[in-house]
């Protein structure tokens, strides 16, 4: 028997959800729309945490050198730095190797080097900083400090402040695709809601015959709770599509402009876990609007 | 057994659309409520498969009292009754054949044993060629006949008819009549609302003449 009921609900709601199709089409894409824009912002706060932990793996230091410090001091001050206990290795960037590297990072900016009479990048010694340095910043400013108090070093460039700075990006990104995608989604429950009220209004005259034939509320209830939950899902589900794609086709559309943008961001989609949250978050608000409208209706 | 006891019912003060209706139809009998237009036939027909309650007084029905059955139980209730309506309030989206196998879905019962049973009861009313027809291409009568299927498909204990007979010519609502008095020998309980005097005379079973809601008469009409 219960076979028989499930296949009845399933029957029921594929006969609404095509007999009401192009309301259900309407809802299905305010539903996806409010859902891609929690997705956009996930996506976006997922690409800038995904960096700032990047960066955080490798926490440099760069002490720019004066050109023309001599090679023996530049080792000297190089061997010196390896010494601390918070470096794990040190590198020498010679001039010329810089400009190299900036040029392929922005290959837009090629007209403006090509401008300059003379190379504008200074020599610079990167140290590269151990992981657990990270969490101590005393000690890393002290030996920030040190190595910046020392003859023929002119300036110093440290990448922490940038890990910190997209670190809250990334924060604000999911607080702001939270808190915009909450609105539209509570607008989207709403709009569900409506739209089921409207399906059982038109068939008022069966639920009415249900009813009086001995159909419990539940079995009245069950096939549009059904149709709402399909329409959040397939909604939600529209929705992971079209980020998809939308994250597939961005970068080509933006193209040569993106330069080391690019290599920042690499457009990651949303994670298993937060696709999965999506689809139930849609499921449910389906469920919910029906679950309001139908019940309204039955205590009439 | 169906009982009522000091049944009144008022829908708007200062009328009443029952008067204190005492009654008592026994299972198997086959009841007419006749009575002019708003003499309250609907109204008492609807109390008995509980659609409104009465303002006041009891009806019990197999030993249930109406009054104070669980909201739960009057599903279980109306599935024991078959209720033809005035209107027939059938679903006209819907093919003959689902029309009429409403009340078996409700109880879950398999497909094949809803076929046979529906293919069973059109026959029983002589629609079975039109099972896959839609009902807005089926003439009054015959959507009559739909609507009487749909209300003993499910072999129901007590049936309820509104009206079945309204707009239908005198040879087609004997027949319609027939159909009922048919069931009512299989052992179904029957209670007709209807106002055509002369159509009760002809099956000569009990009458109950309803007047201002009050019941002027419960006897039976046999010449």
């Amino acid at each position: 028997m219960l076979y028989q009921k499930i296949k009845y609900f399933l029957a029921q709601t594929a006969g609404s959800l095509w007999q009401f199709r192009t309301r259900n089409i309407f809802s299905v894409t305010i539903i996806c729309l409010s859902f891609l824009i929690i997705g956009v912002f996930l996506s976006l706060a997922n690409n800038l945490s995904a960096t700032a932990g990047e960066l955080a793996a490798n926490i440099s230091v760069t002490f720019f050198l004066d050109a023309d410090l001599p090679q023996a001091a530049t080792e000297a001050l190089a061997a010196e730095m390896r010494r601390s206990p918070l470096v794990l290795g040190v590198d020498y960037v010679p001039a010329a190797e810089a400009l190299t590297h900036f040029r392929e990072s922005f290959p837009e900016l090629r007209n403006v080097l090509e401008s300059l009479k003379t190379n504008p990048f200074p020599p610079s010694l990167e140290a590269r900083l151990k992981p657990e340095a990270a969490t101590d910043e005393a000690a890393v400013q002290g030996f920030i400090a040190s190595v910046r108090a020392r003859p023929g070093v002119e300036d110093v460039q440290f990448n922490q402040d940038w890990i910190e700075k997209i670190r809250g990006l990334s924060r604000l990104a999911r607080a702001a695709g939270l808190f915009l995608g909450g609105i539209l989604v509570l607008a989207s429950f709403f709009i569900i809601s409506n739209i089921i009220k409207l399906n059982v209004f038109a068939r008022r005259n069966e639920i009415e015959i249900l009813r009086l034939v001995g159909g419990t509320n539940t079995f009245i209830r069950i096939p549009f709770l059904l149709e709402g939950m399909t329409l959040g899902f397939l909604g939600s589900l529209l929705s992971l599509l079209v980020l998809l794609v939308v994250i597939k086709l961005f970068p080509l559309y933006l193209g040569p402009t993106l330069g080391a943008v690019r290599e920042i961001f690499e457009f990651r989609y949303l994670n298993l876990a937060q696709s999965l949250g999506l689809l139930t978050a849609g499921a449910l608000i389906g469920l919910l609007g029906s679950l309001t409208s139908v019940s309204r209706f039955l205590r009439a | 057994m169906i009982e009522l006891f000091h049944v009144w019912k008022q829908y708007q003060k200062p009328f009443w659309a029952l008067s204190d209706i005492n009654l008592q139809i026994e299972k198997g009998d086959f009841v007419f409520i006749t009575g002019p237009s708003g003499s309250g036939k609907t109204t008492l027909l609807k109390t008995i498969f509980r659609e409104i309650l009465p303002t006041e007084g009891q009806i019990v029905i197999d030993g249930v009292n109406l009054l104070k059955i669980p909201d739960h139980r009057i599903f279980a209730l109306r599935r024991q009754m078959g209720i033809v309506f005035q209107d027939f309030r059938l679903l006209f989206h819907r093919t003959v054949f689902d029309n009429v196998a409403v009340p078996l879905q409700v109880i879950g019962l398999p497909r094949k044993v809803i076929r046979r049973r529906v293919f069973h009861t059109l026959r029983q009313v002589n629609l079975h060629p039109k099972i896959n027809d839609f009902p807005s291409r089926l003439s009054y009568g015959e959507q009559q006949r739909v609507a009487i299927a749909r209300a003993v498909v499910n072999r129901p204990k007590i049936i309820l008819a509104d009206e079945p007979t309204g707009n239908l010519d005198p040879e087609l609502a004997f027949e319609i009549v027939s159909l009922f008095k048919e069931i009512n020998e299989q052992g179904a309980t029957v209670i007709i609302g209807s106002h055509d005097r002369e159509l009760i005379k002809r099956f000569g079973q009990r009458v109950l003449f309803l007047q201002k809601g009050r019941l002027a008469t419960s006897q039976p009409t046999r010449d």
